[in-house]
């Protein structure tokens, strides 16, 4: 039986990511050392003062994460790669607090990065994969969960559209965003865009993207002595999960459609850590293509199965609302290269928790709730929170 | 001139041109519960060792949706969309398949049955085929998908 991490003592000590986006013109490794370097300073640390690294990233190649850390010196620290399709950013940032939780590192640093414009350069669109699931869009795996929620709760593609809109606009407001619109987008220009996979337009789906993500995380006191004015965003739990096997399980592609995975992952990180969804200010999800970003209220436990429609209704998840979601403007807006993408939803978390996030800034924030799915088969969940909701 | 599967170990491909494919699965002999593809262990019980079973070649629209871009690996870009979805075989598994004819050809709970899609052809002159469902009954799409 899996169950949820608890850290004890683990605080933020550093963020630092670089505005996704298509960056053709920098090395992956200077993107890398751009982010890490923002959060080094952000800490008031060199490389001598991290004891361990986790380094994610999702394109091919061995060794790219070794090769980044170079970057910032070569102290002989243990670096181990990380590898969770979407999720792989958020499992760094895991398994770097549970290595200061453990004892076994004072401070340890999660560091992501990837290039989509070197995965596709020289290759066409599903060229030359000889594989069974390579003639299917991957939106239309999403689309398939959306039409099929259409179908059985009577959801609207405007209401699809309007919580991309609500994100659309988020993104404007943050700078690290990718997509920053310059003007308010509504859920009419979100319908009317390119349609891709029935219901998802192409304001519906994160764009391909750039980026490098970076966080530090260290004991508690070092913390405290490093960054001694500044409010303290501790790490709470975390919980990552796989599949668990169901009659009409797809094997074949990624899976969609209601799944167990993200409700059971929520559950086991809310008990780790000794809150429940009631307790949590502001939480970032996993939606890439936005008919998810419904589907996750009910999962992450905001509200009851079939009422996600009525948080997009009253505008719950949006500026003012009573659980902000994805206030960068998420992988919609903010963007999703892959490995930095989970460090880059704690980057905008620490901000949160710190107050620090000037133009979407959530009155009170005392609690950050950060979710991601990889290639449909794990999900995981992790708590932080500021001393005014000491664990 | 042959057909080649886009990928071994998915489907069979008859030698009578006129017949339908098969989806290879897999039956576990403890539990009962069928897979595709095939596998070793089964995922419910994890018995090890099933036993082979082909599928049968017709099932159910559980959720599809119509993709308004060309098919991925497909060579003739005549074709501007295609349809997708999950399909319960009666068997028991759901299978992610593309879809032969137009958007509004398709619903949920409508019946389809398995076709094969010309993809491209290989450098030997192959036609490499991919498994496709179509509505139930309907012999009128065999050109494409979204023709
Ligand atoms: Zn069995």
């Amino acid at each position: 039986m899996t169950r949820g991490l608890r850290f004890d003592g683990v605080a933020v000590a550093g963020i630092g990511m670089v505005r996704f986006g298509m960056l053709q013109e920098t090395p992956i490794a200077h993107l890398a050392r751009d982010a890490g370097l923002l959060a080094l300073h952000d800490a008031g640390m060199t490389l001598a003062d991290i004891d361990e690294a986790f380094v994610g990233y999702i394109q091919p190649g061995s060794m790219l994460g070794i090769k980044a850390m170079k970057e910032f010196g070569l102290t002989g620290l243990p670096v181990t790669h990380i590898e969770n399709a979407s999720a792989t950013g958020l499992v760094a940032f895991r398994d770097a607090a549970w290595a200061v939780s453990s004892g076994r590192a004072d401070v340890a640093m999660a560091l992501g990065f990837d290039k989509f414009t070197d995965m596709t350069r020289g290759g066409g669109r599903g060229a030359g994969r000889d594989q069974i699931d390579a003639p299917i869009l991957p939106a239309a795996y999403f689309a398939l969960w959306a039409q099929r929620r259409m179908h059985e709760r009577g959801t609207t593609a405007e209401q699809f559209a309007t919580i991309a809109a609500k994100n659309w606009n988020y993104g404007a407001t943050c700078p690290t965003a990718h997509r920053r619109s310059d003007h308010v987008v509504t859920a009419e220009e979100v319908l009317a865009a390119r349609m891709v996979a029935e219901p998802l337009t192409t304001m519906m789906c994160c764009p391909p993207d750039d980026g490098a993500a970076c966080v530090i995380l260290a004991r508690e006191d070092l913390v405290r002595e490093r960054q001694p004015g500044r409010p303290l965003v501790r790490a709470l739990a975390s919980a990552l999960t796989s599949e668990t096997y169901t009659p009409g399980h797809t094997f074949v592609g990624p899976v969609v459609g209601p799944s167990a995975m993200t409700r059971a992952t929520a559950e086991q990180c809310y008990e780790a850590a000794g809150l429940g969804p009631e307790d949590v200010s502001v939480a970032y999800c996993h939606d890439a293509f936005v008919n998810e970003e419904l589907e996750y209220y009910e999962l992450l436990g905001f509200c009851a199965e079939g009422e996600g429609e009525k948080l997009v209704a009253e505008g719950a998840t949006g500026p003012g609302g009573s659980i902000p979601f994805n206030t960068d403007g998420g992988l919609l807006a903010r963007g999703h290269p892959g490995g930095p993408t989970g460090l880059a939803m704690i980057h905008e978390a620490v901000l949160q928790l710190r107050g620090e996030a000037e133009g979407r800034q959530v009155e009170n924030a005392r609690v950050a709730l950060a979710h991601l799915v990889g290639g449909g088969s794990v999900a995981t969940v992790n708590l932080l929170g500021n001393e005014g909701r000491a664990p | 001139m042959a057909r080649v599967p886009i990928e071994e170990g998915f489907f069979r491909i008859p030698d009578d041109p006129a017949a339908q494919p098969r989806l290879l699965g897999s039956r576990c002999p403890a539990c009962g519960e069928v897979f595709f593809p095939r596998r070793l262990v089964c995922a419910k019980c994890l018995h090890e060792g099933t036993e082979d079973t082909e599928l049968s070649t017709s099932g159910t629209i559980y959720t599809w949706t119509y993709c308004h871009v060309p098919m991925f690996g497909k060579k003739d870009a005549d074709v501007s969309g295609y349809g997708v979805a999950q399909i319960d075989l009666p068997e028991g598994p759901r299978v992610q398949s593309i879809l032969s004819g137009a958007r509004d050809d398709f619903a949920i709970g409508m019946q389809v049955e398995i076709d094969l899609e010309t993809l491209r052809h290989d450098a030997d002159g192959n036609e490499v085929v991919i498994y496709r469902f179509r509505p139930a009954g309907d012999a009128a799409h065999g050109a494409g998908a979204g023709s």
